[in-house]
């Protein structure tokens, strides 16, 4: 399928990795829109940024280990990750400590994100 | 203007699924064009076909099948999410072997490029989720 | 701009998290479990109030609650005809919950 019109989207994550289908689905989502060449960027905010801990292990859960997924957005290019600052800081996370490619955002940070994209999908 | 809805809630739980297909009726009554309305996640229950109503509880498909009928709107649900909460077109059924469909003839089953498709020729984006 | 729909209640992390990044030219309209935050004299409605966020309250939903004569007066209620109107004001939505 040949989509001609491009449109941007930014994909808004707000839950944990494995206690709601729809962290999956965002990323999903995420993957399809690069894949049919279409900007996208992702945001992870809140809880959304406990998606990004690099030590996730989901074997004993037998669930997609939602890190490695995301550590596959640069392939689909999608370089750059966008995380909430307050969150991290609020859940003592070190970006410094993060193995994926992030860029932190403080609030208006966010807001400017938001407005550069056509279309912005809350999840 | 030309629209395309997300729906991620069940109408099962909450208010949000239904507040979705009013919105859809209120933005076709205004004159605008729905390129697609695009089901994920738990938004999928909205397409099940074995679903009992009791008598006093309103039928949330029906409104979705109405507004389909009336408008020839696309309701499309996303495969992935579908299948495995046991929602099956007929193709799905066949490849899969189950016993039957369990979705409604108004809602296809297909993939995410559907709703790439739908918001790439659309000025708004609308997701219904919660 | 963007029309911010907050579905979540007062306490949710949904509601505070839209407030942080909600401007003064983008619009919030409350619905689910988000009317409860129009309750006039509750500290979340000051919250709302001090944000300076255009706010709207879905009728049906409000209805639902029974909190239709507790809104606060800054707060609009509204149908989903001008549910619509108001998207077509916003080019961005995004849905909290």
């Amino acid at each position: 399928m040949q989509i001609e019109d491009k449109k941007s989207s930014l994909i808004v994550l707000r839950k944990t990795p494995y206690g709601s289908s729809l962290s999956r689905s965002a990323l999903d989502v995420a993957l399809a829109t690069a894949a049919f060449d279409q900007p996208v960027n992702v945001l992870f905010m809140g809880d959304g940024v406990l998606q990004l801990l690099p030590t996730q292990d989901s074997t004993p859960i037998e669930k997609k280990n939602v890190a490695k997924i995301l550590a596959s957005l640069p392939l689909y290019d999608i370089e750059t990750l966008f995380a909430d600052a307050g969150a991290l800081a609020r859940y003592n996370i070190n970006p410094a400590e993060l193995t994926l490619p992030i860029t932190t955002l403080d609030a208006s940070g966010m807001r400017e994100l938001l407005h550069n994209h056509d279309h912005v999908l809350g999840f | 203007m030309i629209y395309s809805v997300l729906v991620l809630a069940s109408p099962n739980s909450g208010l949000a699924a239904r507040s979705a297909a009013l919105f859809v009726q209120a933005a076709l009554a205004r004159g605008h064009v729905i390129e697609r309305v695009f089901f994920m996640d738990d938004g999928c229950y909205a397409s099940s076909d074995f679903r009992v109503m009791p008598q006093d509880e309103p039928d949330a498909m029906q409104l979705w099948i109405n507004l389909a009928t009336l408008h020839k709107l696309e309701l499309v649900v996303c495969i992935s999410s579908a299948i495995k909460r046991g929602l099956l077109d007929e193709a799905q059924a066949k490849r899969y072997e189950t016993a039957s469909a369990t979705t409604h003839s108004a809602f296809t089953v297909s993939g995410l490029g559907q709703l790439v498709d739908a918001t790439s020729k659309s000025d708004r984006v609308i997701t219904f989720g919660g | 701009m963007v029309l911010h729909t907050l579905s979540a209640g007062p306490d949710s992390s949904a509601f505070s998290d839209c407030l942080r990044v909600a401007s003064a030219d983008d619009a919030i309209l409350l619905m689910g479990n988000g009317v409860y935050i129009a309750v006039e004299g509750t500290q979340p409605c000051s919250d709302l109030v001090a944000a300076k966020v255009k706010t709207f309250v879905l009728e049906a939903d409000a209805r639902a609650a029974g909190i239709t004569d507790r809104i606060s007066s800054l707060v609009s209620v509204v149908d989903f005809d001008r549910f619509v109107e108001l998207s077509e004001q916003f080019p961005r939505q995004l849905a909290w919950y």
